[in-house]
């Protein structure tokens, strides 16, 4: 028929791929999803989408989908479909096996950015309640975990200050280490709608990206600097603040310690940050280190967005301080069209980050050293909790590797494929006793398992979503769980089978729960959410539907701080044996590990990770266009098609991540951000070869995940 | 502050951008109605319940004035005037019916139909599709002429298809192209009767610079551009190419 089927009925739900958290209309005919169209009432995405959130949806009703629980004894066998009932029965009784005989702390739970806020709570709720430990971490660890500590060591609050449309304020925007146009599609548009009436654009970027140059878009200045020099260069440009005194002393008085200013002022105003021995350092033209501060500091409305660009690094945490501090001197905090603002990769980072999924805060980054937030906690849960910080997700997988740590409860996330140094992640699993997945798929992870529980794709399930804005949005059930279970009654299942009773008539509870026991959430509830159509956090009785702009009279803890950041070179250095500079990013059409995009037609666009590298890299090395390659570092090595690319400069090659086969973490190393052991996925030592061999290697992706057998 | 993109509403079409401005009064079919400076006469029509016909125009968008269908008649200026380039002036009195703007529409729709996969027209459900309908054009009074019921679908992009037989050339997906999604991949090739939607250089959607982000989907009045997912058994227009 010629004309389009009518859709019967729609769903306001809010999109599972990146941090903008877009709303969208899922809309059906019978079961059966037909579209997705974007919502023009939701808030981070003012009726505007991407390829992902708008098309590649169909990955929830591939024939991959884990469909049945099922258990096996040991992972050289096969799996075994069982019911429900006897999963979950097998995986409680394993962990308390493990328990029994390995100490309390011997197992840990995983929750991820997939997940809603209600299910990342209970995640963390299970494993301090139902284990007893506060072996809890969730994939932020690996992403912005130092964006939590960076930002809450200046500011006072680890999240974006502004709201999206903020940038509509903006005079001058500053990138770093971020690439919207591909990662965050739907805010790029809304930011290039700024550029185009005539904000002035800085990238800091070691690769020439779509931000940098494309239709109406122009940088100003382009830093495009070597990998594992941010902080050197921010130093800088903040040298050139200080010393050409474009910094902001009114606020710096108001809102600030001036004494720590004076300090700070003494170490990046020193000589060593000078932009004329920074920028041959960092491999950037002094004079547009100086640019870019003076275009900054003269705002008047100057704003930063920033990535894993600057949080992936051994001086994560304080390449994001340097962020902070950048702003406070400038004065370009507390109002719209400034501030500084993480670009989450997940669509739930944020509420991973501030709901206590972590092995030593509770929800709102409350110490679970500290007695009162325990007692909070206990009051409501009934139960002593342990007082002792937990393992980080690295921690987890060193202590297996020990021998210390045998059991883990993993919801939605694939460490193997996504967590640096494959082949480590991969001896811990194997020395675990009980692995338990829930997830949609099978994954490089559940090669390693000994209980499958299904997981439901978000339009499945009831929930909310905390995108990179703060906001809180809706995320609505569209169709049944395919398995017939939602996540969140998985894990009320699995925390009854332990003998800790729950139990939750609806997810509205489980966010109830979340508002009376988190400060920053204390006026959220589901009717409120459907009645505004999303909030903002904080939201209590001072701001009873959010707030937007954070900062805007006082900070947090009042005053801010400025944090001093000396530069720490990276131990991951160049050599004769590896002389090249790897990083790694994302691409518009595929997302993260690629469990859903994969098995959509998006495959199209990307259907396999190539390495970018410059001409001349590439002859010298005799590797043409197509060619494939065999790219090693001093821990593995793997084998990609090279693309000759302008994007990258000589010294610089550049992947993606998004195949399993591609295996690009068997050669990123063990090093991490020195505070949060955030993994240095973006800058790794390599040599490129023209590969011997040929990998026979399936073109569609479908077939080489691991299918239950 | 942001109306543009904060005051849109799901299911309502303004007609053209929402604005942030001092308050305007006017009266609309004798509906008095406040909107904000800067504001069409064809978003005041919308607020005061009284929305005009339109086709190249919608809220998401700039006002592009190439339709000629929201035409109405404004008290003291001459001719009819496109309600969605007519910048609001306070105490103005327009008016979106009569017999004279009746006649204009239909004549309009009946030239846009004349070059319409016409069995297409009874069940189809697009916004082309009610604007006849509220008009009450079902038909044409033309002969066979020139037209492009045979020119080529472009069905490269997995999740959407091009019918140039049933785009009207409003070039919305054009301006949506440029003002939402910022990418500039599409363009009018051509003047007049030979004047076609062409992504890049004339490139199909899947080799242009398309980044597949729906925004022209979304925007084509016409079902000229739409999801594949909405044709379970597959887009056969054979048929209706031929009628």
């Amino acid at each position: 028929m010629p004309n389009p089927q009518k859709p019967e009925h729609s769903v306001i739900t809010t999109c599972a791929y990146c941090g903008v958290g877009c709303g969208f209309k899922a809309e059906t005919v019978g079961d059966r999803i037909v579209r997705m169209t974007p919502w023009k009432e939701g808030k981070a995405n003012h009726g505007h989408s991407c390829i992902k959130g708008r098309f590649a949806f169909d990955y929830y009703n591939h024939p991959d989908r884990v469909r049945h629980p099922a258990i096996r004894q040991s992972i050289d066998e096969p799996w075994q479909e069982v019911s429900w009932d006897v999963a979950i029965a097998h995986a409680a009784a394993e962990l308390q096996r493990i328990q029994r005989v390995h100490g309390r702390a011997s197992v840990g739970g995983v929750s991820s950015s997939r997940c809603t806020n209600e299910e990342i709570w209970l995640m963390q709720k299970f494993v301090r309640a139902g284990l007893g430990n506060n072996n809890i971490d969730n994939c932020a660890r690996i992403c912005h975990s130092p964006t939590q500590f960076g930002l809450t060591s200046t500011l006072g609050a680890g999240a974006a200050s502004q709201h999206f449309d903020s940038v509509l304020q903006a005079d001058v925007i500053l990138i770093v280490g971020a690439n919207p146009t591909e990662g965050h599609p739907v805010f790029a548009s809304l930011m290039k709608r700024r550029l185009r009436q005539g904000a002035q654009l800085i990238v800091v970027d070691p690769r020439r990206t779509e931000s940098v140059e494309s239709a109406h878009v122009k940088a100003a200045v382009h830093l495009p600097l070597r990998p594992g020099t941010n902080v050197a260069l921010l130093d800088a440009l903040a040298h050139v603040v200080v010393r050409e005194q474009l910094y902001d002393e009114a606020f710096i008085r108001a809102r600030c310690y001036w004494p720590e200013f004076e300090q700070w002022m003494a170490l990046v105003g020193s000589d060593r940050y000078d932009p004329d021995v920074i920028g041959p350092e960092v491999g950037v033209e002094p004079d547009a280190i100086r640019a870019a501060a003076r275009l900054y500091a003269r705002g008047p409305n100057s704003a930063i967005y920033y990535g894993l660009g600057v949080t992936e690094h051994s001086q994560g945490s304080t390449g994001v301080m340097c962020l902070g501090n950048l702003a406070l001197a400038c004065g370009m905090l507390g109002r719209e069209g400034v501030g500084v603002n993480p670009l989450r990769g997940q669509g739930n980072v944020q509420g991973g980050s501030c709901l206590g999924s972590w092995p030593h805060v509770f929800s709102g980054y409350r110490f679970v050293t500290d007695p009162d937030t325990r007692n909070t906690f206990e009051a409501e849960w009934g139960l002593r909790l342990d007082d002792e910080p937990g393992l980080r997700l690295p921690n987890m997988f060193d202590a297996a590797v020990a021998g210390t740590f045998k059991g883990m409860y993993i919801m939605g996330e694939d460490p193997v494929q996504s967590d640096p140094n494959q082949q480590h992640t991969i001896a811990a699993f194997r020395q675990m006793e009980c692995v338990i997945v829930q997830d949609i798929f099978h994954t490089e992870t559940t090669k390693y398992a000994h209980v499958l529980l299904p997981g439901s794709s978000s339009l499945e399930k009831e929930g909310t979503f905390t995108n990179a804005e703060r906001r809180v949005s809706r995320v609505r059930k569209v169709i049944e769980p395919l398995a017939g279970l939602a996540d969140w009654e998985v894990t009320v299942k699995m925390m009854n089978a332990m003998g800790y009773a729950v139990h939750y008539d609806h997810p509205s509870q489980i966010l109830d729960e979340i508002a009376r026991l988190s400060p920053a959430y204390r006026g959220m509830s589901y009717d409120l959410i459907d009645r505004v159509g999303s909030v903002q956090w904080p939201c209590d009785a001072h701001a009873p539907e959010g707030t937007e702009v954070l900062h805007v009279t006082t900070f947090p803890r009042g005053r801010a701080n400025f944090m001093l950041t000396q530069f720490v070179p990276t131990a991951e250095r160049t050599t004769d044996r590896f002389p090249l500079l790897l990083t790694t990013g994302r691409i518009l059409s595929q997302y993260n590990v690629g469990t859903q995009t994969r098995r959509t037609a998006n495959v199209q666009w990307h259907g396999e990770d190539v390495l970018e590298i410059c001409t001349d890299d590439a002859e010298l090395r005799g590797v043409k266009d197509g060619d494939w390659i065999t790219l090693s570092s001093r821990v593995g090595a793997i084998t990609l098609r090279a693309r000759i690319s302008p994007r990258v400069h000589a010294g610089l090659v550049y992947t993606t991540f998004h195949w399993a086969e591609s295996k690009a973490n068997a050669i990123t190393t063990e090093l991490s951000d020195w505070a949060t052991n955030c993994p240095e996925y973006k800058v790794t030592a390599v040599e490129v070869v023209r590969a011997a061999v040929v990998p026979a290697r399936s073109a569609t992706a479908a077939q080489t995940v691991g299918a239950p057998s | 502050m942001w109306a543009e993109v904060r005051n849109l509403r799901e299911g309502i079409d303004l007609g053209t951008p929402p604005r942030d401005g001092a308050p305007v009064t006017l009266t609309v079919d004798g509906v008095e109605v406040t909107v904000a400076a800067r504001s069409s006469v064809m978003l005041a029509a919308a607020q005061a319940r009284r929305p005009v016909p339109k086709l190249c125009a919608t809220d998401m968008l700039e006002a592009f004035g190439s339709c000629r269908v929201c035409l109405v008649e404004i008290e003291g200026k001459r001719g009819f005037p496109a309600s969605c380039t007519t910048p609001v002036e306070p105490g103005m009195v327009v008016r979106t019916e009569s017999p004279h703007l009746h006649a204009l529409r239909k004549g309009v729709l009946e030239l846009y139909l004349s070059d319409f996969p016409v069995r297409e027209i009874p069940d189809g459900w697009s916004e082309f599709h009610e604007t006849l309908q509220r008009v009450g054009v079902t038909s044409h009074p033309y002969g066979a002429g020139r037209n492009h019921l045979h020119a080529p679908v472009d069905a490269s992009n997995p999740y959407f298809l091009f019918d140039p037989a049933k785009c009207i050339v409003c070039s919305r997906c054009v301006r949506a192209c440029e003002e939402v999604q910022g990418t500039f991949a599409l363009t009018v090739d051509g003047r007049g009767f030979e004047s076609k939607i062409a992504a890049s250089q004339d490139q199909s959607f899947m080799d242009s610079e398309c980044v597949s982000c729906g925004a022209c989907v979304q925007a084509c009045p016409s079902h000229a551009l739409v999801e594949k997912s909405l044709f379970p058994e597959g887009y056969d227009r054979a048929e209706s190419a031929e009628a």
